[in-house]
């Protein structure tokens, strides 16, 4: 049952979410234009604008898998709205910890805040603890939160429900259905709480080196192991959660049957949840000092870890899309979008995650290309699918015609332009996360400058949908029902 | 809504700790002493200059093209850094007892000094027959010290240049490699030196006695690295997951029970 205050404290959430992506973007459009020159930062700056974009980007979108989620969940089982409010305040305040501290303090060590940087201070003293704190706070906050869903859903299905195991069966028709949307959430939320758990013991080793004055220190490489299990981790996850809400809404607003959980959708999402965990370890290429194993797992996992997840989805979606009379409107077309743009991401990963590639593409612009593939012309899709969705909710409207081609053209042309511009030169070698090229590498000047005016085109788009879906925002809270 | 109600005190609150707490993060804010006047020009070539030397006037590049080169800026006349400067880089040079080849460039920005000037002034640090050192004036000040971000004022009144002490590290290709501004330890200069030579650079700590958990252990009787307790601590996640998991299971079981009662 989805309750108005409910509905109130998820129309905040997209406010607050959307109001954070115009920044955040405004800051990744000022990066391109001063790599192109076209602009002049000092590094610090520029710096301090990586790292808060980089946090703010991943903070905000898996905040908004979580929530999108809990509010689907409300159909199934027993949420808490008392949970979500908790989680939507300390979220603000953690935000705000971290703006401050690279905004006003010109903390700049990335967003993967990779040791010993953090402790190499060259901004304000105090930018370092609030910054890590901040972050602290939101990996505790989330965690309570994604362990409260959890519960939530344990209570009414057991564990083996919850996997779906009992969909395993090709014969058998199960006495007890489990939706996609339960498993998916359910084993993403398990992701969500191990990679949490993971930053709440990074976050400890690191404040036990800042506060014993050096009667402890960390060992780089284990805290680079577990800084990049979190991050590419919770980067993952949170895409996971926002297919979670395609499989429940898309068939819904394309006039078909709900999807049904199937033996190898079961299947597949159960091998997703060890292969994402493992993935993480094409992070490790370059560690040389420890086994050659380790490398191998890498390109396994990875590889592997794309095909159930991706391939179940796909198919699910082409057998949804192709065939029948679909009703399109902005909510399929946004996830049928994102779908594309999460498939063109994810093959710029395989391409990166394979070793004798990697050589040649580690740190190179080919990174961000490929995440920003996967995130802004994917992931943020589908919440983006998932906001029109229920902002109709709020309005008690059916009615998705409203269907406007010319946004879906900017959003297409804009983004995909924008990391188009990362491709290329990551293909050419041009390194990330330089806040200018040396003059040898020139190419990277007049691709950052148009990348930088195609994502304006794409900013453009998102403004337009901040305000179509601002006035549905509104008026939840007018609404006395 | 009561929820609603609890929401707004909460919002309150949370506003005013956040205004409180950053006002005071502001208020205490110290700014930290690092220096990014060392970053500024750094992998760019430096200027090419003409230099007047003992063998007569040669290109820049002609020196750090055959070994790399530690660049120093100092003028003769000067009362104040110029003499520790030279002192304590010549004493660090002979302590650190290196055996990697470069050599040192001195150079006056001062338009009024002549090559005597700059032989008597290697004669005071008795580094004339040093065949690392060399001493060197220019016609092309300007453009030599623009393009390492130099800049001297002349004040008149005490009739001496209002300057920094400032080493650049060049490789054999031109390139400004590191900057150090300042008189400072020898493990900066030993890092210049690794840099202008073109060597790799750890920026982390190595293992040691405070590390409690590293990820493997070297074994100085067999000469292995084994797995360490620091692995343990990536299985933890994990491990703690599965806890946490185990335990809704109970309560969600408890739970249905009192519902079906
Ligand atoms: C059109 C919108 C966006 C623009 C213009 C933009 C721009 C940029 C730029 C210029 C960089 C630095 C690249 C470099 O290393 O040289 C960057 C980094 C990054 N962006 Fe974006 N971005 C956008 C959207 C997103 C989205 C949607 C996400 C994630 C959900 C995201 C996450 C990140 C992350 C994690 C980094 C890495 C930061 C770091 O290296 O510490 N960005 N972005
Ligand atoms: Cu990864």
């Amino acid at each position: 049952m989805t309750t108005l205050s409910l509905k109130k404290t998820t129309s905040a959430w997209i406010i607050t979410i959307l109001v954070l992506f115009i920044i955040a973007i405004s800051f990744g459009i000022t990066m391109r234009f001063n790599q192109g020159r076209d602009i002049n930062l000092n590094p610090d700056t520029f710096y301090s604008i990586m790292t808060v974009h980089g946090v703010t980007m991943i903070g905000i979108w898996s905040c908004a898998g979580m929530m999108a989620v809990n509010y689907l969940l409300s159909r199934y089982v027993k949420t808490s709205v008392k949970l979500n409010v908790f989680a939507y305040a300390f979220t603000v305040v953690g935000v705000l910890m971290i703006w401050a501290s690279t905004l006003i303090g010109k903390f700049h060590a990335g967003w993967t805040f990779l040791y010993p940087l953090p402790f190499r201070v060259a901004w304000a003293k105090w930018g370092t603890p609030l910054f890590l704190w901040g972050l602290t706070l939101l990996a505790v906050v989330w965690l309570v939160w994604a362990i409260g869903m959890v519960a939530q859903i344990l209570r009414n299905y057991s564990l083996s429900e919850s996997l779906a195991f009992q969909h395993l069966s090709r014969t058998k028709t199960p006495a007890k259905e489990t939706p996609p949307f339960i498993l998916i959430s359910f084993v993403s939320l398990i992701g969500i709480i191990i990679c949490l758990v993971t930053a709440a013991i990074l976050m400890a080793l690191l404040f036990a080196e800042y506060y014993s004055n050096g009667g402890f220190v960390n060992d780089p490489l284990l805290v680079k192991n577990l800084t990049y299990f979190f991050g590419h981790t919770i980067a993952n996850e949170a895409l996971y959660l926002g297919l979670a809400t395609l499989y429940e809404i898309m068939p819904e607003v394309s006039g078909r049957p709900k999807f049904k959980t199937t033996w190898y959708v079961a299947l597949g999402w159960q091998l997703s949840l060890f292969f994402i965990l493992t993935a993480f370890f094409h992070h490790l290429y370059m560690d040389f000092v420890q086994p050659i194993s380790f490398q191998i797992i890498g390109q396994m996992a990875s590889y592997l870890a794309s095909i159930p997840s991706a391939v179940v989805t796909v198919l699910s979606v082409i057998f949804l899309v192709f065939g029948n009379k679909i009703k399109w409107n902005i909510v399929n077309g946004l996830f049928f979008l994102g779908v594309t743009g999460w498939i063109i991401g994810g093959i710029g990963a395989l391409i990166d995650a394979t070793i004798s590639n990697n050589i040649v593409l580690h740190n190179t612009l080919w990174v961000p290309a490929h995440f920003h593939t996967y995130n802004a012309m994917g992931n943020v899709l589908f919440s983006l699918a998932f906001f029109f969705w229920v902002g109709n909710e709020f309005v008690d409207s059916k009615d998705y015609s409203k269907f406007n081609k010319l946004l879906l053209a900017l959003l297409i042309i804009g983004g995909f332009g924008f990391v188009i511009m990362f491709y290329i030169g990551g293909a050419n070698s041009i390194p990330r996360r330089y806040s200018v090229y040396p003059k040898e590498l020139n190419l990277g000047d007049i691709l950052a400058t148009l990348g930088g005016a195609f994502a304006s085109v794409y900013l453009l788009a998102i403004l337009w949908i901040f305000i179509d879906l601002m006035k549905k925002c509104i008026k939840v809270f007018s609404s006395a029902r | 809504m009561d929820i609603y109600r609890f929401n707004e005190k909460m919002y309150k609150s949370i506003f005013i700790c956040t205004i409180v707490l950053l006002s005071n993060y502001i208020s205490f804010a110290q700014e930290s002493n690092y220096n990014y006047d060392e970053e500024k020009d750094i992998y760019k070539v430096i200027s090419n200059v003409t230099i007047e030397t003992e063998q007569g006037n040669q290109k820049l590049s002609t020196i750090y093209e055959t070994s790399p080169t530690i660049l120093v800026l100092i003028y003769t006349r000067c009362y104040g850094i110029c003499n520790p400067l030279i002192s304590n880089l010549s004493e660090q040079i002979q302590q650190l007892d290196i055996k990697k080849d470069f050599r040192v460039l001195v150079v006056s920005f001062d338009a009024a000094d002549r090559l005597s000037d700059m032989e008597r002034y290697a004669q005071q640090f008795d580094l004339q027959n040093d065949a690392r050192w060399i001493f060197v004036t220019t016609k092309q000040i300007k453009p030599l010290i623009e393009s390492v971000n130099f800049n001297p004022k002349w004040d008149s009144t005490i009739q001496q240049f209002d300057h920094n002490a400032l080493l650049v590290g060049l490789n054999t290709n031109g390139y400004i490699t590191k900057k150090i501004i300042g008189i400072r330890g020898s493990n900066e200069l030993q890092a210049m030196l690794k840099e202008i030579n073109n060597e790799f650079i750890v920026s982390y700590p190595l293992p040691r006695k405070n590390m409690l958990f590293s990820c493997f252990t070297y074994n100085p009787t067999t000469g292995k690295s084994e797995l360490s307790i620091g692995l343990l601590v990536m299985l933890a996640p994990a491990l703690i997951t599965f806890i946490i998991v185990l335990s809704l299971i109970k309560l969600g079981k408890k739970q249905r029970k009192t519902l079906v009662k």
